[in-house]
């Protein structure tokens, strides 16, 4: 049997901080508010297909190219990729544009995806209708060639070459990409899980919750619960689209059939049940056990077909398939059910307990 | 006597079955027993491959296999509602979860229709993807066996249960329960055999669809991905109500789609053939933000009394 090696376990971080940004904000749709949100691929893929349209073009324009860019996308996106390689300054403002641009993408997804909730629908009807659209953007972005040449995709610049310069001895310059990777991708994610733990433990948090257990008593109370679905929408399917650019980035290419329903919406849906919801905690170990064990199947795939009686191609959908209803019917509440969010610290309450 | 059928409306009016099929079905076990069935579709891949396996291991014709995929897909049905369903219930799973259980369903029963795919290729030396069964199919008088066979079983079941529903016990039974499940089990209603027959229909109803499905377009284990929009567009259309709402939500949208991407191809070219679920989705988005409660909702009293006076409106003016 072959050991993965420091390549696979570096990928492996990529992949957890990714689904971390998409799990943690998902979390915040559903755990906490109650979203029963199917489309979260849709803003991942809003995202990845951005940095696929928007970087490349952008860069030939600034550079002065003028040829047709899909027709001649992998010679101009080498061009692209000789200045990128040169001008650091020039990547990272790259990267941290195309970020900013793909969580704007994501948002305005979010928006327009929530808006049927203003009609004062069921939630399950928002859960069939989003299904529905994501599936159908998917469909287009892989048929329309306009946008990333459809089934054939488009190579993306990258913005982490110039990396390659900065190259201790003995170190190949695709590990400090893969580095690169990492730092952004940790960046991206710090700032979403400071974004959602300072949620949980806010008033805010604590108002998300009681609308997902009782949405009357809310509205009765004043509150426009409407306004903070789609609020929560917003946000929550930004931070995604941003998830989206980093994967597209890593990847370094970009398809019409990536970011699909499966691996995009029912995965991380699954690891936030398996974790616990409105549970960040649990949320961040489920991601972890479901893309560690998810990676190591697609490792030792060639080993498992002599193991398993049917292609290992279909034992995602068999564990995930299972994983998910039994996980419903014996653990609904996850490995680490919701615990009550104290806002104050322990020192805090002790200081008010003697106050008192 | 040759009558020659366009068709467009033959393949139109086959799909509308199939989809009607399906929405029935989705309808019915989310007003009965209130589950969201997001695998609707892959039941009716079920029904495909029943009849594949009929046809081509044992031997037995297309429309005789229709009663192994009624039964088949039923007793599938009936599996899923005890080892999913029930178990879900007893524990008091909220609608969400309920649709999520049944989207986890749904990956599973596509990775089991592929490796079950992989075997009788594997085992049979058989195509048992992207195939189609029109070499099995007849002609009557010019028109295609599965257009007369699906529409008369569509309506023959739409009848049955449209009797089911209306004059028999258990119809008001599932009423019943549809409406207030504890207070039907106060009544002395059996709801757990209420909630099996109707998971019973909800499998076998979507095989049946499933059976003809193949005559007319491709089929491979993840079929239900061309269609599942369409479903869903039905459904919303119809209301999530009543049989004959979902009847009518599931024809309307499958019509729309066949007949207006098929006059619009013929208009802009072939190009438009790959977005015609746009079709259903934009049905959809305007039946969620004109009359989200769909057909069901609508004022059909009111309705009708306006265009009473159109017409009466209308005969005064001629006079």
């Amino acid at each position: 049997m072959v050991f993965p090696g420091i390549d696979f376990f570096l990928v492996l971080i990529i992949y957890i901080m990714i689904f971390l940004i998409i799990t943690l904000s998902y979390n915040l749709a559903y755990g906490y508010t109650g979203i029963p949100d199917f489309g979260r691929a849709m803003a991942a893929g809003a995202g990845g297909f951005l940095c696929g349209y928007l970087p490349g073009r952008l860069m030939a324009y600034l550079m002065g190219i003028k040829e047709d860019y899909l027709g001649n996308v992998l010679i101009i996106v080498d061009k692209i990729n000789v200045v990128l390689e040169k001008d650091p300054l020039m990547s990272i403002g790259l990267l941290v544009l195309t970020l900013i641009l793909g969580a704007a993408a994501g948002g305005i997804l979010g928006l327009i995806a929530s808006l049927p909730l203003f009609r004062g629908i069921r939630l399950f009807y928002l859960g069939v209708t989003l299904l529905a659209i994501q599936i159908s953007f998917n469909t287009i972005v892989y048929h329309w060639e306009p946008i990333i040449r459809g089934e054939f995709g488009v190579p993306i610049p990258d913005p982490f070459k110039w990396l390659g310069h900065y190259c201790p001895p003995n170190v190949a310059p695709s590990f400090m990409r893969l580095m690169g990777v990492i730092i952004t991708s940790g960046i991206v994610l710090a700032i979403t899980a400071y974004y959602c733990i300072s949620v949980s433990r806010s008033p805010l948090g604590r108002l998300l919750k009681a609308i997902r257990d009782d949405e009357r008593s809310v509205e009765a109370l004043g509150r426009d619960v409407r306004k903070i679905y789609v609020k929560v929408m917003t946000v929550s399917y930004a931070l995604t689209g941003m998830a989206g650019v980093l994967f597209a980035f890593y990847q370094r290419y970009v398809i019409g059939l990536n970011f699909d329903k499966v691996a995009w919406t029912f995965w991380p849906i699954a690891m936030v049940i398996l974790g616990g919801l409105a549970n960040n905690k649990g949320t961040v170990i489920g991601t972890i056990v479901f893309i560690t064990l998810k990676r190591f199947i697609m490792f030792y795939k060639a080993d498992l077909e002599f193991i398993l009686p049917f292609s290992p191609v279909w034992l995602e959908g068999i564990l995930l398939g299972t994983l998910l209803m039994a996980m419903l019917i014996y653990r609904p509440r996850g490995l680490f059910p919701e615990t009550p969010e104290i806002p104050l610290s322990r020192e805090e309450i002790e200081k008010l307990r003697k106050r008192t | 006597m040759e009558i020659s059928l366009p068709p467009l409306l033959s393949h139109a009016i086959v799909y509308a079955n199939v989809i009607s099929f399906m929405t029935i079905s989705a309808t019915l076990t989310l007003t009965k027993t209130k589950v969201p069935n997001f695998a609707v579709a892959t039941f009716g891949t079920i029904g495909i491959y029943i009849s594949f396996t009929c046809i081509k291991i044992f031997g037995i014709g297309l429309y005789p296999s229709l009663i192994f995929c009624f039964l088949g897909g039923g007793v599938i049905g009936v599996i899923i509602y005890l080892l999913i369903i029930k178990p879900l219930r007893r524990r008091g799973a909220t609608g969400e979860e309920m649709m999520i259980a049944t989207l986890g369903l749904d990956i599973f029963l596509i990775a089991l229709l592929n490796i079950y795919a992989d075997f009788l290729t594997r085992s049979f030396k058989i195509m048992a993807r992207d195939f189609t069964l029109e070499v099995y199919d007849f002609k009557a008088g010019g028109i295609d066996g599965v257009f007369i066979v699906s529409t008369l079983v569509f309506f023959l079941i739409f009848v049955s249960l449209h009797l089911i529903f209306s004059k028999t016990n258990i119809g008001i039974a599932l009423k019943a329960v549809g409406e207030n499940p504890s207070l039907a089990e106060c009544e002395g209603i059996d709801t757990e055999m209420l909630y099996v027959i109707t998971w019973f229909l909800a499998g076998a109803l979507p095989a049946i669809g499933g059976c003809f499905f193949p005559v007319y377009w491709i089929a491979n284990p993840t079929t239900s991905y061309f269609v599942i929009v369409t479903v869903f567009s039905g459904c919303v259309l119809g209301g999530f109500a009543t049989i004959y709402d979902a009847a009518l939500g599931g024809y309307i949208v499958a019509l729309a789609q066949t007949v207006l991407v098929s006059y619009l191809s013929d208009i802009v070219g072939l190009w438009i053939l790959p977005y015609s679920f746009l079709v259903p989705l934009l049905t959809m988005i305007v039946t969620i933000f004109l009359f989200p409660q769909g057909i069901y909702g609508l004022p059909w009293s009111r309705l009708i009394e306006k265009w009473h006076l159109m017409i009466k409106r209308g005969g005064n003016m001629e006079g």
